[in-house]
């Protein structure tokens, strides 16, 4: 049973406009420290309220900057709220940035061990999915091969098929799927499309509008950290797609 | 804190595939292999003890097992601290994909680093074997098994120093300069080159009760040079040493756990 529970959630970010402070200089100039590097405070998430169940199917749009990776990091846990509550139950795998949870120096074989382990997996479970997160990325002999060679799209072939192998009851995607082939990316709609029979949660980040209509059943308009509107998938992209015709129009 | 322990176990698969991986990286392409990470303490020992022999006369028979086993848990207890400086920053890209314990990033250092060690304290003790078996020097082998609960402690000890390395470079850059300057320095006042009577004939007791390496160091050393167990307040103070060290690095990890990410 998995579910996700944001209640009045916000995250700000406390950024330095300068570079880090030395130990030296917070020592030395510690008295005027504010005006010599004033914090910054980024309102990311602005007072989120969210609930998803099993089977929901959720694709997240917006505008650059507007909150939408930040939020699926705050699922995820990586980012703990600043004030409000995070209820998160079920086994989460994430897809973010795809240099993320990679040994850039190991070979492919040995970095499906390590992101498997990061999930939580065992030795066992891992070499009973070996093989077929090996053929689900076609990757071949170049699993052999130090990740640091791989091309952004081989990565999104070997992260997705980790992924997605051992059935999390909660998945989470930051629009990494564009970067993948023609090929790899029916391949990846198909393995989604399957979990729709059993009931997986799923919330994807993507500018591609017409694979979120296929993929995901309600929709999430992020604007600068809140949400602008939640509803259907597809009546939410029009709004959105609407939106921004508009002004264009207009001028 | 139980759950705390128990996230740790659950992702121990993940952490000592690292720990492996780290060695692997650091043997590959190295012709010398495991003996590389022995060049540094077994040459200091080799000129220390030719320089020292000339200079004061001093025994080898007993100068170099001394010289030999103090580097070899200096060079663990300095390779924790200044690795540990990187421990956040090594795993920026695990920490930034999934929440976990980040007990386990030090933990990853400190036991790459105790891998090391084990393989220097087994060479003393096979110098320790051949003294012993040449009539050299008095030895028995019980004094290895005295030092193992010395052994435990300075794991704990040097956890937590990388711990709270780790979490001070993540704030302050230059944490690990400072480090590196503090240590050297820490070296000529631990009794290392020299024997700790050299310090007491010259009135610098003090310096060797002030000295936290010391405190732990003698729970290793006297046993495998002496074959004797420490005694029990020698015990007693590097408990205390300890369990104070480590509740500063457990309250510093609990303090970072949700903030760390902000600062990476």
């Amino acid at each position: 049973m998995a579910s996700i529970e944001l209640d009045d959630v916000c995250l700000h970010f406390r950024v330095r406009q300068k570079r880090r402070v030395t130990l030296k200089e917070y020592l030395l100039h510690r008295l005027y420290r504010r005006s010599v590097n004033p914090i910054m405070e980024i309102r990311a998430l602005d007072h989120i309220h969210l609930s998803l169940r099993d089977g929901d199917r959720v694709g997240i749009i917006g505008h650059n900057g507007a909150g939408k990776s930040t939020l699926l990091r705050l699922l995820a846990g990586v980012y703990p709220p600043t004030s409000g509550r995070r209820r998160v139950e079920g086994q989460i795998s994430s897809l973010f940035d795809l240099t993320l949870g990679f040994e850039m120096e190991s070979t492919g074989w040995d970095n499906i061990s390590y992101r498997a382990y990061l999930q939580g997996e065992t030795p066992r479970s891992i070499a009973a999915k070996r093989r077929e997160i090996a053929d689900f990325s076609e990757l071949g002999e170049f699993l052999h091969m130090p990740v640091r060679y791989y091309s952004a799209g081989m990565l999104v072939r070997l992260a997705f098929a980790i992924a997605t192998a051992f059935h999390p009851e909660i998945l989470l995607i930051d629009e990494v799927l564009g970067v993948g082939d023609l090929a790899f990316q029916q391949k990846a709609k198909a393995r989604l499309g399957q979990w729709i029979n059993q009931a997986r949660l799923l919330v994807v980040v993507s500018h591609d509008t017409d694979s979120l209509a296929d993929m995901c059943t309600t929709g999430i308009w992020m604007e600068k950290g809140k949400v602008r509107q939640m509803g259907p998938m597809r009546s939410v992209i029009a709004a959105y797609t609407h939106s921004i015709l508009q002004p264009a129009r207009a001028a | 804190m139980i759950a705390y322990f128990q996230s740790i176990w659950k992702f121990r698969h993940f952490w000592w595939s690292l720990v492996k991986l780290d060695l692997r990286t650091r043997y590959r392409r190295s012709m010398l292999g495991i003996g590389w990470s022995l060049l540094h303490p077994v040459c200091m020992t080799v000129i220390l003890c030719v320089v020292f022999h000339k200079l004061f006369r001093l025994d080898l028979v007993d100068y170099a097992p001394h010289v030999f086993s103090g580097l070899a848990v200096w060079q663990y207890i300095l390779t924790c601290t200044l690795q540990g400086c990187h421990a956040f920053f090594q795993a920026e890209h695990y920490i930034r994909q999934t929440s976990m314990p980040l007990a386990i990033f030090p933990l990853r250092t400190v036991l790459g680093a105790t891998f090391h060690l084990l393989i220097a304290l087994s060479l003393v003790v096979a110098m320790l074997a051949v003294l012993a078996v040449g009539g050299w020097r008095p030895w028995h082998p019980m004094g290895v098994l005295f030092a193992v609960p010395g052994l435990g402690l300075l794991f704990v000890f040097c956890w937590s120093l990388a711990v709270i390395a780790g979490t001070f470079t993540v704030f302050f850059h230059d944490v690990h300069h400072l480090a590196e300057v503090g240590f050297q320095m820490l070296f000529y006042a631990s009794p290392i080159m020299y024997q700790s009577s050299l310090l007491a004939e010259h009135g610098l007791n003090w310096l060797l009760q002030v000295n936290p390496i010391v405190c732990v160091m003698r729970l290793i050393r006297e046993p495998l040079l002496t074959s004797t167990l420490p005694s029990g307040a020698a015990f007693f103070h590097a408990l205390v040493l300890v369990t104070v060290l480590g509740a500063c690095a457990s309250v510093l990890l609990a303090r970072i756990q949700k903030r760390l990410i902000f600062h990476l």
